[in-house]
């Protein structure tokens, strides 16, 4: 069925995105990652929701997509702190606390 | 055109709203919307003036809470049961609004002394904790995911409040990071939990998952679905090994925030992950009991392991915490077992409950040591006994409930999570027990390490000069020390509302 | 059960409270006002104490009276269920009695740390925990009150201590508190195998004999180490002399003369009538452990150079006859034991107090350095004689009825208990008695006789000889040390020496009261058994 393609294009963007959050130290693209991620969920909900032909997967679609705008505007103003006060966003150099 | 909108909107139900049930939420929007506007107009100088209105906010909304828990125990449902009030919501509700008021009383000196945004910060406050009173009643997974994210949001922002300081950075950005990269795989498991029982209302779930299990069995993508739903949790709570961030986080972010994230946060996620365990995952056993064995387990023995080596006070409650969610785990674990349901629901509000009463305190007195030492290391708190004795007395008041010693707090907490999971037995269960026991012992040390600092150990530098503890702080303590005590000495005052029945039977679910 | 809910033991326990709450809210450096309020406080709880024993119906004694079963913590099963019958009056007064005295004795005592509004408060907070063990009649309740004992005791050692608290503190901490995990896992498990029905001792003590022979055994072994470590039985005895030692006096009075009790008690109240079948395969093992503390106690004794040391180690060696007496699961042998109980909290408790002041006075308690204490204070060299003799057992004091009738009793151990290995047992218990005398005669020998240490009396002779008005200033101090008893110590000793001598007269004021509530407890083990 057509619907599996949709799943495994979204298992294959959510794997991709874990490890561009796992692997990259570079902030903006560990915040792409979690995009990733987001989106493929987007892709999930969907999908099913045209698999279990209902409306309630595109809502929460909608859901997903708002809030994420809203972490998205976190995050960014949270690089342009870290990067105002060390000129820098690799998130390795974040390390003053460890034990 | 508009016509044409309405006729087909004529097979439209109105959903059943039930005003009073929803009032807490209702306060809590109108108070948000009032802390922003004033806060416009209130010129620097009065900032102060803000957290005395959230304060105002807070109680506001305590009240229909109590009324609510007072006109009697039915359970007030809203919007096709997705939505639900019960008694399991009030009690944590009255716990989340209490735990903003003790937060707000103990941020006011800081963000004052400390020049920081004192309006947006009680702003995110009050967001975050309408996230967590909705995450209470949220019986959807599209609202489960709503209240987690107004939960989350202000959170990320509240860690990394003193944006100058380079280690509240960090703090924000690690929680920030791992929080959203933990909701993205909650997302994950929720969207093959929807797609694979058409249906986002958690009772639903509960009903489409008995039928599969006691049939065909769970598919792939089901035991997916709740593995990635409880490891989303799982950073939340901050089980091991989920927990990287919180030790980071806890120490960098402002001490009023580190208490607030290290007692509600954490809450907010035991809730959400009991709320989809008991209604929506209750017979996927197989899957989440096992796994929630490890979690409890590792959780539990890594934080008091982390937490023996530690020197800095703060660091040391946030490894001790980590540990404490592994007892709160534990019952979960054997949560399918015999009838332990009931018992380990009520172990677990009760735990969330004093926990974060006696927690809240111990931060509470770190705090007011602190703005005299200002220093965070445990030798700090060298003769506190000698030079504040009030001050001592409730922090050993607040250590001694943390270790389980009768009868402070959590010793009835640890007492009733032991009970639930002998009750269930067998080997796994026992041997959890025991894993238990040995972690409670090795507990009992580091809390005992800062209590022989206070008592036995003199003042560094002999500098005996009395802590000038301000007003609001005394406030706080006192509501944290009545907590503990009394909870500790009558557990029945609120565990009658941590009602099984309620949460699951009258839904159909479970 | 008839539950008559009388406020009169809840009262007696909860009141030091009151005292405490008081005293929280006065400023520390009121140092005379808490010792007033601490006194008071105990005095009004022994009062309290002793309308109870008025009160006490003697011909029933068997039977709980003043019961009290309220609603308490519903989902884990728990009530509080409060009651006094004859095994836990004599040690329920004792213990308000003691806290008393032990506060009039710190009218002028207070230890060196100082802050007095801190000690006396742990103080009172202890008695709590004290009163209510000896009452509880519900295993959590029991626990609770237990546990409460712990963190008191922990901070009087280690903050008003010797030089060693810290260690001795923390040593007494975590044997304690691995008792404790190990009797809590005994008593859940327990309350399980009897059906998850309830903590209350009267449903326990019913249901518990019918457990299988096996488990009992096993959960025997949990609550055994338990208690042992209260106690302290021999293998796990080690924190005592460290704890005794730093303690200060009137923290080694109170663990003394009632904190060792908590754990013989529980085994009296708890172990024996709940698993009976356990209590019967444990009794040997029981035996020989006690006969074992009885003479490593008092080898001990004889190789200790430190008085308070010394008075330590011949606690266990004198805990070990009580444990014996238990092991012997006969009314004579519990009995004795729980006379022993009593005798050795008041004649301990007595020499610990003498050793307090003689630190006090010389700030040593070398044995090798004191000498001739009769010469330089003769009522205190007196009192000490007069405890050590009670100590070693002489016919006519209090500690000879919790010594000899114990050896009696082993003569002839419960039925179904190995009688040649008691025998045995009791042969070399004997021998611990001679050690006893011993061992304190040579105390008494080397401390209280010969003639005083010169390095005491130099700075004392030429005050008196020399114009006193030129050493009046420099040797200020050392009058002050080198005194006689002072009324206060004579106020706070007097009951001691006086029960000393009344309960070794007439032992029969104890063990009438005692007696009825032995024999139906050693019926009931007796039934216990298939």
């Amino acid at each position: 069925m057509y619907a599996v393609n949709f799943l495994l294009l979204s298992a294959a963007l959510f794997s991709i995105g874990v490890f561009g959050v796992i692997a990259r130290r570079n902030a903006v693209m560990v915040l792409m990652s979690i995009e990733l991620i987001l989106n493929s969920v987007n892709l999930n909900l969907v999908a099913f929701a045209l698999i279990n032909k209902d409306i309630d997967g595109h809502i929460f679609a909608l859901f997903v997509i708002a809030v994420a705008a809203a972490e998205v505007g976190v995050g960014l103003g949270m690089v342009l702190m870290i990067y105002r006060n060390r000129r820098s966003i690799a998130l390795d150099e974040l390390s003053e606390m460890h034990g | 055109m508009i016509a044409s909108i309405l006729a087909q909107g004529t097979d439209w139900i109105r959903p059943h709203a039930d005003w009073h049930a929803l009032a807490p939420e209702i306060v809590l929007v109108v108070g948000i919307n009032l802390v922003l506007l004033i806060d416009l107009w209130l010129d620097d100088a009065k900032k102060w003036m803000m957290a005395t209105l959230t304060g105002f906010v807070l109680l506001a909304a305590f009240i229909p809470v109590v009324t609510l828990a007072v006109i009697g125990d039915d359970v007030r449902s809203m919007f096709f049961d997705r939505y639900v009030v019960d008694e399991y919501a009030l009690i944590l509700k009255a716990m989340f609004l209490l735990i903003g008021y003790v937060v707000v009383l103990i941020s006011q000196n800081e963000l004052e002394e400390g020049g920081y945004y004192q309006g947006e910060f009680y702003l995110m406050l009050l967001v975050s904790v309408l996230g967590m009173v909705m995450m209470t009643s949220s019986r959807d997974l599209v609202s489960i995911f709503v209240a987690l994210e107004l939960l989350s949001i202000p959170a990320y922002m509240m860690a990394a409040w003193r944006k100058r300081d380079t280690k509240s950075n960090e703090a924000g950005v690690k929680y920030y990071l791992l929080g959203v990269f933990a909701s993205g795989v909650l997302l994950y498991g929720m969207s093959y939990l929807y797609g694979t029982t058409g249906t986002t209302k958690l009772t639903e779930i509960g009903a489409a998952l008995a039928e599969a299990d006691a049939g065909p069995g769970l598919i792939a993508m089901q035991v997916v679905a709740v593995a990635f739903i409880i490891v989303g949790f799982g950073f939340k709570v901050s089980a091991v090994p989920f927990h990287t961030w919180a030790p980071d986080t806890y120490e960098g972010a402002p001490l009023p925030v580190t208490a607030f994230l290290s007692v509600a946060s954490k809450a907010a996620g035991f809730v959400g992950l009991v709320t989809m365990l008991y209604v929506a995952m209750f017979a996927a056993d197989g899957v989440y009991q096992p796994f929630l064995w490890i979690l409890a387990a590792l959780t539990m023995s890594v934080g008091n392991v982390l937490a023996l080596r530690q020197t800095n006070i703060v660091r040391m409650l946030a490894y001790s915490s980590v540990s404490q969610g592994g007892f709160i785990l534990m019952p979960l674990a054997v949560l399918a077992t015999g009838d332990a349901a009931e018992s380990a629901l009520k172990s677990v509000v009760i735990y969330l409950l004093i926990y974060a009463f006696s927690n809240l305190g111990a931060f509470a007195v770190i705090l007011a040591v602190s703005r005299k030492t200002r220093s965070g290391e445990i030798s700090s708190f060298g003769g506190l006994m000698s030079y504040a004795p009030g001050m001592g007395l409730l922090m050993t008041l607040f250590l001694a409930s943390l270790a389980g010693i009768p009868p402070f707090g959590i010793w009835i907490a640890k007492l009733q999570a032991f009970k639930t999971v002998l009750d269930a037995g067998g080997t796994a269960a026992y041997t959890l027990a025991v894993i238990a026991a040995v972690n409670t012992v090795i507990a009992a040390a580091y809390y005992m390490k800062v209590l022989r600092e206070m008592w036995m150990k003199p003042a560094p530098d002999g500098d005996t000069t009395p802590i000038n503890t301000p007003q609001p702080i005394w406030a706080a303590l006192t509501i944290c020390a009545a907590g503990t005590v009394v909870l500790g000495i009558l557990p029945g005052l609120v565990l009658r509302f941590a009602d099984l029945q309620d949460l699951t039977g009258a839904l159909g679910g479970g | 059960m008839d539950y008559s809910n009388n406020a009169l033991l809840t009262i007696g326990t909860f009141l030091p409270l009151v005292g405490v709450l008081i005293m929280m809210f006065i400023p520390g450096s009121d140092e005379r006002a808490h010792k007033q309020i601490a006194i008071i406080t105990s005095g009004a709880t022994l009062a309290v104490g002793i309308y109870t024993l008025i009160q006490f119906d003697y011909g029933n004694s068997a039977t709980l009276q003043f019961a009290v079963n309220e609603e308490w913590i519903e989902v884990i099963k728990s009530n509080y269920i409060i009651g006094l019958d004859g095994i836990s009056l004599p040690l329920y007064v004792l213990s308000m009695a003691v806290t008393f005295l032990v506060a009039v004795y710190t009218w002028n005592n207070v230890p060196d740390a100082g802050n007095p509004k801190a000690f006396l408060m742990l103080m009172l907070v202890l008695q709590v925990g004290m009163a209510g063990s000896f009452i509880a009649q519900d295993l959590i309740l029991f626990f609770v009150f237990f546990e409460l004992v712990l963190l008191p005791m922990y901070f009087m050692i280690g903050v008003w201590g010797g030089e060693d608290r810290q260690y001795a503190s923390l040593k007494f901490f975590l044997y304690t508190m691995f008792g404790s995990a190990l009797m809590l896992v005994a008593f859940l498990a327990l309350f399980f195998q009897t059906g998850a029905e309830s903590f209350s001792f009267e449903h326990l003590m019913a249901a518990g004999a019918l457990i299988d022979h096996d488990v009992q055994v096993w959960i025997f072994a949990g609550m055994f180490i338990g208690f042992a470590v209260k106690v302290p039985m021999f293998p796990f005895h080690t924190w005592l002399p460290d704890a005794h030692t730093q303690a200060p006096t009137q923290g080694s009075v109170i663990l003394a003369a009632i904190l060792l009790k908590l754990g013989t008690y529980g085994f009296v109240r708890i172990a024996l009538p709940m698993l009976p079948q356990g209590a019967h395969e444990w009794a040997p093992v029981i035996g020989i452990l006690a006969v074992i503390g009885i003479i490593y106690g008092a080898l001990g004794c004889l190789a200790q150079t430190d008085m308070k040391r010394l008075i330590a180690f011949s606690s266990v060696a004198h805990m070990g006859f009580v444990m014996l007496g238990i092991s012997t699961l006969t009314t004579f042998g519990i009995n004795a034991a729980l006379f022993g109980m009593v005798a050795h909290g008041l004649i301990t408790g007595m020499l610990f107090f003498v050793a307090g002041s003689i630190k006090h006075r010389y700030h040593t308690l070398e044995i090798k350095r004191l000498s001739g204490l009769l010469i330089q204070m003769p009522k205190m060299g007196w009192i000490l004689g007069f405890a050590a003799m009670a100590s070693l057992g002489l016919p006519g004091l209090a500690g000879f009825w919790g010594e000899f009738p114990v050896i009696l009793a082993a003569y002839s151990p419960a039925f179904g208990v190995n009688e040649a290995l008691f025998r045995t047992l009791m042969v070399i218990a004997a021998m611990g008695t001679v050690l006893a005398a011993g061992y304190l005669l040579w105390l008494f020998q080397r401390t209280a006789m010969g003639d005083p240490n010169p390095e005491f009396v130099s700075h004392d002779e030429p005050a008196q000889s020399l114009s006193a008005a030129a050493n009046h200033g420099a040797d200020a101090d050392h009058h002050d040390e080198i005194h006689d008893v002072t009324i206060v110590e004579w106020i706070a000793w007097m009951p001691f020496l006086v029960a000393i001598v009344v309960f070794g007269v007439y032992p029969q004021l104890m063990f009438k009261v005692m007696d009825p509530a032995v024999i139906q407890l050693v019926e009931r083990v007796g039934n216990g058994i298939p």
